[in-house]
């Protein structure tokens, strides 16, 4: 069997049970994040408690929680479809859809990618600052027409040199790409800082931020509110990138030969894969998207760069996982995470229970995701679960190094 | 491969050389001219106080590099570090504040990274997760759970400020110039070389240390042996978590406080002391030494910052410990990892 088939059937055989550790690891953390609500409500304290089990009081109740997190993200949408959480929601979920499926194309090239942070914030800063120099020579339609896909472009090129550094030092010099990229994480945001404070702040602002773009030099807002900060034409165009890169990943040769990397490095290379490009190709297309990512976040939400972006890169690497890797797969996965980031706030104003919640409810997905044998165990003692030794279901991508199993 | 480590010593050599030479020029320009910059640094560099700091902040990143040295060498490779001393460092000060003493709360510091290091453990050893994820997972669990913790009890990502582990001045000696700093430091810092010698005694020169040795290079000859390789894996693994708890706890207990913001206070210390440890080629003394080169430049930004010697932006001069961190991982990445370090071990007769 040649092996194109045997790489393919790989990925396809296991595609449903990945779906079933997926949703079974985020029951889980589901359930984890359960006890560890009630776990935080005996450690605070309250007048009455919001809920007893067992005859144990306790202050914070996870039904409300969970009830808030999740339905609170979507509003009321079925009286107003367009309503404002909504909104945050979907415009979360763009923002995520591009950092996952960044961070799902290193993984499947076999490199941990987990500077997409970093890549983001350089592309943000990029695209705020050109945007904004060159918002001065158009106006009006022509001029979102022309600077919108000007500030993605840019955002992608510096996102792209931004990974390509740490894919050049992986390629060239065999640097670990988990540390580099860590550590670029840091400098890229002390660098943002030290360029916004020194020489991009802007005058009237006491916080350290850009110059506000022009509103043609932005998303409109097309359907939703412009408040809401939401852009279905921004949504769209994710969309797009998770369809364009899923294509070039299963039909182009270039994206054979990143996938064949991931899964049998030595194989690809016996095949006549360059691996150094290929590690420095897959990290430079995985740094722009994260840098689309940061473009988007700024010329969709903020509307300029301020220091303190949240945490999308991580977000991101999470949302990779979860969907297997799979950019369409990510589209979903994003939504999801949309919907706890848009609830966490929700779940801030509505109840006692901080929302740093969902940073560890993020760990956890990870964690039980990574571990399918476990899920496998369990499936093996309930029914009869086709055991397929060969299956690799989280990081088919990640596991890149070993192929002696 | 002993052709390649040959090549890496001589890189070391090369690199370490000219890292005296440098200084030899900074020392000699210095004394020729105290006014210059050169002299200004070089009082900086040859200040009590900056070898203080060096010494504090080695601490969390020595001990951290001690942990992943056994955790790697048994075939475990512990990304997860930087969420052990997250977590270590919360509880250390949640437990000093409710029992009221520093020391329950070095305890309590060392008890819930050891707990982490477990559930880590049992993902990688027994449930064969991708040890990279499971790692990735661990920190960002320790990053959401800190910060989230700190919110229910102190209702904010900062924590209150506690009593601190005192200085434990050694009389007479701690007048040394200069070296006096070693001897008026914080416990930690003592049990800090204390750990190192016993962790080299340890990997070196004892059965236990043999095990680990050989459950990372070759786990089937272990296993042949008789010896089980998933409880040697086990034991390397929750002795990182010991060690980074105390690391950790060190870490918020010589402040007084745990800082939840952002990357929280621990910010990459658990990543650079893996490099520490590969740059100090897993050997204990080695990673100590690398672990003052980070934390010394660590400390020499920090001096910059507060006296504003040079007229460099304080967010570029911050960066100094990560772009080094950077340069070394790229002068010296290609350092021999333990043979079986990463891959799951599955004993023949399962």
């Amino acid at each position: 069997m040649n092996l194109r088939d045997s790489a393919e059937r790989l990925v396809r055989a296991s595609a449903f049970e990945r779906f079933l550790i997926s949703a079974a690891a985020l029951l889980l953390s589901i359930a984890v994040g359960f006890v560890l609500i009630l776990a935080a409500g005996r450690m605070t304290t309250c007048g009455t408690a919001a809920t007893s089990f067992l005859g144990v009081g306790f202050c914070y109740d996870p039904i409300t929680v969970y009830d808030r997190l999740f339905l609170g993200a979507f509003g009321n949408v079925f009286a107003d479809p367009l309503n404002g959480q909504f909104a945050t929601t979907l415009s979360e979920t763009t923002v995520l859809m591009f950092t996952g499926v960044a961070v799902a194309v290193a993984f499947r090239a076999g490199i941990f990618n987990i500077g997409t942070q970093g890549q983001l914030v350089v592309g943000a800063l990029a695209t705020a600052v050109s945007v904004l120099a060159a918002s001065t020579l158009v106006s009006g339609l022509l001029g979102t027409v022309l600077l919108v896909p000007f500030g993605l472009l840019v955002g992608a090129l510096f996102g792209a040199a931004y990974g390509a550094i740490p894919g050049l030092l992986k390629a060239y010099a065999d640097a670990n790409e988990v540390i580099t990229t860590i550590m670029l994480n840091f400098v890229a945001t002390s660098v943002a800082l030290y360029l916004v404070q020194d020489h991009f702040a802007d005058p009237e602002s006491a916080a350290t931020q850009t110059v506000p773009l022009p509103d043609y030099a932005v998303f409109p807002s097309t359907v939703f509110r412009p408040r809401d900060d939401f852009s279905l034409l921004a949504f769209l165009f994710a969309a797009a990138v998770l369809v364009g890169i899923y294509v070039f990943l299963e039909r182009t040769s270039f994206g054979y030969d990143l996938r064949t990397s991931g899964i049998q490095p030595e194989a690809a290379e016996y095949g006549g894969v360059d691996a150094p490009r290929t590690v420095v190709t897959s990290m430079a297309l995985s740094g722009a998207l994260g840098g689309l990512g940061g473009a988007v976040y700024v010329l969709m939400i903020l509307g300029n760069f301020q220091t303190g972006i949240p945490s999308y890169g991580f977000d991101g690497i999470t949302v990779s996982i979860l969907a297997g890797n799979n950019p369409l797969g990510v589209g979903f996965a994003a939504l999801l995470f949309g919907v706890l980031k848009s609830g966490s706030i929700v779940v801030d104003v509505g109840t006692d229970v901080p929302p740093q919640l969902v940073g560890v409810l993020r760990g956890l997905i990870i964690l039980f995701v990574a571990m399918p044998e476990f899920f496998r165990m369990i499936g093996r003692r309930v029914w009869t679960f086709e055991d397929d030794p060969s299956s690799r279901p989280v990081a088919d991508g990640g596991s890149g190094g070993e192929t002696d199993e | 491969m002993s052709s390649d480590s040959f090549g890496d010593l001589s890189w070391r050599r090369v690199v370490g050389g000219a890292a005296v030479l440098g200084l030899a020029v900074l020392a000699v320009a210095g004394v020729v001219a105290p006014e210059s910059d050169a002299g200004r640094l070089l009082d900086i560099l040859t200040a009590q106080t900056t070898l203080a700091a060096t010494l504090r902040l080695s601490v969390p990143i020595a001990f951290a590099a001690l942990g992943g040295i056994f955790a790697e060498k048994s075939g475990v490779i512990n990304i997860g570090l930087e969420g052990l001393l997250i977590i270590a460092a919360f509880t250390g000060v949640y437990l000093t504040d409710v029992t009221g003493s520093v020391w329950m709360g070095v305890l309590g510091g060392v008890v819930a990274s050891t707990v982490l290091a477990a559930l880590f453990a049992v993902v990688c050893i027994e449930f064969r997760a991708d040890q990279v994820i499971a790692g990735l997972a661990v920190w960002l669990i320790a990053l959401g759970l800190a910060p989230f913790a700190s919110q229910v009890v102190y209702g904010g990502p900062n924590t209150t400020s506690v009593e601190t582990v005192g200085t434990l001045t050694i009389p007479l000696l701690s007048r040394i110039p200069f070296f006096g700093a070693l001897f008026d430091a914080t416990p930690f810092v003592y049990l800090m070389f204390v750990a190192v010698a016993l962790s080299w005694y340890t990997i070196n020169r004892t059965t236990f240390g043999r095990w680990v040795r050989a459950s990372g290079e070759n786990p089937k000859a272990l296993d042949t042996a008789g010896v089980d390789v998933q409880r040697v894996r086990y034991a390397a693994v929750l002795l990182s978590g010991v060690l980074a708890g105390v690391g950790g706890a060190a870490l918020s207990l010589s402040l007084g406080q745990f800082t939840g913001n952002g990357a929280t206070m621990v910010n990459g210390k658990g990543f650079i002391a893996i490099v520490a440890y590969l740059f100090g080629n897993y050997n204990p003394v080695g990673a100590l030494l690398s672990t003052m080169l980070f934390a010394g430049l660590d400390a020499l930004q920090l001096t910059l910052q507060a006296r504003d010697v040079f007229a460099v932006p304080k967010p570029l001069v911050r960066t100094i410990p990560y772009v080094t961190v950077i340069v070394v991982l790229a002068l010296f990445g290609r350092t021999r990892t333990p043979e079986a370090a990463g891959d799951h071990y599955e004993s023949g007769d399962d």
